[in-house]
């Protein structure tokens, strides 16, 4: 026993785990909002021209991006100067999310609003640039001391805090392709144990020749041709039971995510299974069955040993016959914010198309590295009537 | 609700690698501070940090394949590898269990990201070594310490900044008490670079030789590095396999100041604290000793002791600060501050705050423990940790009796 007095630790909020998205933002190369996402996964166009957007060399010029976004367009100038690319999109996905919902913020429920961002490396190119700066100034510490926050992984969800003014728990999760089903893990025990009552939770990942160049040399190893992708979705997240119970209705339930990390595909069929595993736990977790499935929101990028890796996964759990949304036709390889547009391109579409209010989902990711995992997700339209 | 205690300890530190080096060394106050050896500081004005210079990660890693991974992710495996062999179970069993990871960084592996950078600058982004280009993930941080241990469950990076040990061994803590995993390893790394080295100094924040929290005359940060890995599982499990059980993570709380990207808040500072309080069951006054987050920078150290006076009063607990001897390891920095924090309950001792010289007028209510170790009963310690972007974590281990 411990000397402490009786234990008064965060009960479980929520028995279920479940959590409701009640509003979300997303800026895609698709463009800004869910209605040209959902358009662009319907019938995917051509990537942007991006030759003039960098003084650095590009492996190609063209790529899923965001060419035209300026930060002082949605925010405004002020405050906004030395915001990186990945602070900026981020932020303008958490004001499009806040818009979004029908949760209120306001000073009695601030201290109980969160942020958790997905990332890969944060701001490669701001990190990247500051290095820089230590190699080709005149003396190596001639940087510049406003930037420096840029330069570290926390950066967007640091400024959301201050941006938005919420108080409640701020994290950054680093998951690469597995951010955003790390984030909803990591958001589901935030909120399943009493840390706060919502979050906005997402994933953001900018374009800049570094990303480019990561994407190039990943390729050069793994084959693929898919164009670079950029962007933010943002979602709020809250616990399930709390909202209907308020007597609002969500847009849509995450009822379990489950990862883990195997063998990297290619080596016999470890990670195969892995994924399979993980895809059965959500599954079984979120109480439905394989057939009730209607749509796989995949996350092959032509890579081809990651995609059959993926592919014999669902296979071997869902069959043959359900459904891909194929979400990267429509913005790229956006590595950490890929799994946010797969969620928000479901999402876009329910909202598009009341007929599938109700439908049961499935989002997969898998790494390089041998990260693997997979959400069940229903989603209904914002359409007249009960949704729930 | 499961208890949750932590039955392994990991440190890959600059005074010592491993729970018994980096215990004797906390308590002859030794210093890890050194001139720097990872990159080229040439032409910098400060050129000392904590490095890890004996770090051999080939040494303690098996199965990873040293050449593949950044050495972030190495500090990362290594430590989860000690920790491992601490706790004492068994490797096939843990490996077959509902187990994982969950490791906080600051740069990840930024260090690679440089050297990226240097190549480019030197032969072009289109020259680069694709191997490299692979390892700057910080998702790998965490990937590094499943695959090393053959772990098959979740892996999660938590990148928030300076306070993301704490925030990681959380998560971990939550995972294991609501029965969602049954083994985690938790804490975090980081490696000293030459951006970070060049923006603290710009930022005003760096110190010439040595880090001198709390003194009167302290004036900034020694940058560091290193690996923090703690094992945990549940109390009956510890039981049930006869483990030596270092400490219980009593609870934890987050919050953010939302006011300023590097200056910390006084007020929030003081709200994340009795947040852990609450949250671990506890009153200030059973809290026997503070790792401070103890930066040494001016401002750092008083808006903390000030927080620490909002909440704890005139008879505050002594509150001494690991990176008087460490640096300041970053995302590994209140990983490090924890394993201090369980050595010093399983110990009866106080780590100190070394080249301690002159009390500081501001802050008469501070004891930092100056410059030795001191015996003392532990009985709850409280890891204080605060972060860029305002990103307050602060945890609360007790001893099991």
């Amino acid at each position: 026993m411990t000397t402490a007095p009786e234990r008064t630790a965060p009960a479980a909020g929520s028995a279920s785990g479940v959590l409701a998205i009640t509003g979300f933002g997303v800026l895609s190369g698709a463009g800004i909002g869910p209605e040209p996402l959902a358009s662009a996964v319907a019938r995917p166009a051509q990537p942007a021209d991006v030759s003039g957007m960098f003084e650095e060399p590009l492996p190609r010029d063209d790529a899923y991006a965001l060419v035209d976004f300026r930060v002082r367009d949605h925010l405004g100038r002020k405050g906004t100067s030395f915001f990186d690319r990945s602070t900026s999109l981020g932020l303008v996905a958490c004001q499009a999310a806040l818009a979004d919902t029908d949760l209120r913020v306001d000073d009695g429920n601030r201290a109980r609003i969160g942020i958790a961002l997905g990332t890969t490396a944060g701001s490669a190119k701001s990190t990247s640039d500051y290095s820089r700066d230590t190699f080709t100034q005149e003396r190596p510490y001639l940087v510049n001391p406003l930037l420096f926050p840029n330069a570290v992984m926390n950066c967007a969800a640091g400024q959301a805090g201050i941006w938005f003014d919420l108080k409640g728990p701020n994290a950054t999760v680093a998951g690469g392709p597995l951010a955003m089903l790390n984030v909803l893990r990591y958001s589901r025990n935030l909120i399943n144990c009493g840390y706060g009552d919502a979050l906005l939770a997402g994933a953001v990942e900018e374009f800049s020749p570094h990303s480019a160049w990561a994407l190039h040399y990943a390729q050069a190893d793994d084959g693929g041709t898919v164009p670079c992708g950029e962007g933010a979705a943002v979602f709020v997240i809250e616990s399930a039971e709390a909202v209907r119970a308020a007597g609002r209705r969500p847009d849509a339930e995450v009822l379990a995510t489950e990862v883990g990390v195997f063998e990297p595909p290619g080596s016999g069929t470890s990670f195969t299974d892995g994924l399979a595993l993980c895809l059965r736990r959500a599954l079984e977790r979120s109480g439905v069955s394989a057939s009730d499935v209607t749509t796989v929101v995949g996350a092959a990028n032509g890579m081809t040993r990651l995609d059959e890796a993926e592919a014999a996964a669902v296979r071997a759990v869902l069959g043959d016959d359900v459904p891909r949304l194929r979400v990267k036709e429509a913005t790229g390889e956006a590595f950490s914010a890929s799994g946010a547009f797969q969620l928000a391109a479901l999402l876009a579409r329910h909202r598009a198309e009341p007929a599938r209010d109700g439908e049961l989902s499935v989002i997969v990711s898998r790494s390089r590295d041998g990260a693997a995992g997979a959400a069940v997700v229903r989603g209904w339209s914002r359409a007249d009537g009960d949704d729930g | 609700m499961r208890r949750v205690v932590i039955t392994g300890l990991g440190p890959v530190s600059a005074i010592g690698i491993g729970a018994a080096a980096y215990g004797e060394a906390l308590r002859r106050g030794a210093s890890g501070v050194s001139p720097i050896a990872g990159f080229d500081s040439s032409g910098f004005p400060y050129y000392m940090a904590g490095e890890v210079h004996d770090f051999r990660p080939e040494d303690m890693v098996r199965r990873l394949s040293v050449e593949e991974w950044g050495r972030t992710s190495l500090f990362a495996a290594s430590a989860a590898r000690l920790a491992v062999a601490d706790a004492g179970i068994d490797e096939e069993h843990l490996a077959a269990s509902r187990a994982g990871s969950s490791m906080g960084t600051t740069g990840g592996e930024s260090q690679v990201l440089e050297r990226l950078t240097a190549d480019s600058l030197a032969a072009g982004f289109h020259a680069l070594d694709s191997g490299l280009v692979r390892q700057v993930s910080s998702a790998r941080l965490s990937q590094a310490v499943n695959r090393e241990l053959g772990l098959t469950g979740e892996a999660v990076t938590l990148a928030t900044a300076c306070s993301a040990s704490n925030y990681a061994l959380g998560y971990a803590y939550d995972l294991i008490r609501t029965g969602e995993a049954d083994y985690m390893l938790a804490g975090g790394a980081d490696s000293v670079h030459r951006w970070s080295h060049a923006g603290f100094y710009r930022l005003g924040a760096l110190t010439e030789k040595a880090c001198s929290p709390f003194d009167k005359d302290r004036s900034g940060i020694i940058t560091g590095e290193g690996g923090a890995a703690m094992f945990l599982e549940s109390l009956e499990s510890a039981q049930s396999r006869g483990a030596r059980i270092h400490a219980e993570v009593l609870g934890y709380g987050l919050n953010c100041d939302a006011g300023h990207m590097v200056a910390p808040d006084r007020d929030s500072i003081a709200a994340c604290m009795r947040l852990a309080h609450r949250n671990a069951g506890i009153r200030a006054e059973d809290v026997d000793y503070i790792c401070a987050h103890g930066t040494g920078t001016p401002t750092n150290d008083h808006v903390e002791a000030s927080a620490v006076v909002d909440v704890f009063g005139k008879d505050a607990p002594p509150i001494s600060s690991t990176k008087s001897m460490l640096g300041h390891a970053m995302g590994a920095a209140s990983g490090l501050g924890a394993i201090a924090s369980v050595l010093g309950i399983t110990g009866s001792f106080l780590p100190p705050t070394i080249n301690f010289n002159t009390a500081d007028p501001d802050m008469p209510e501070i004891d930092p423990v100056p410059n030795h170790a001191r015996p003392a009963d532990i009985r709850i310690a409280q890891v204080n940790g605060f972060a860029f972007g305002g990103n307050n974590a602060i945890v609360i281990l007790g001893r099991l009796s």
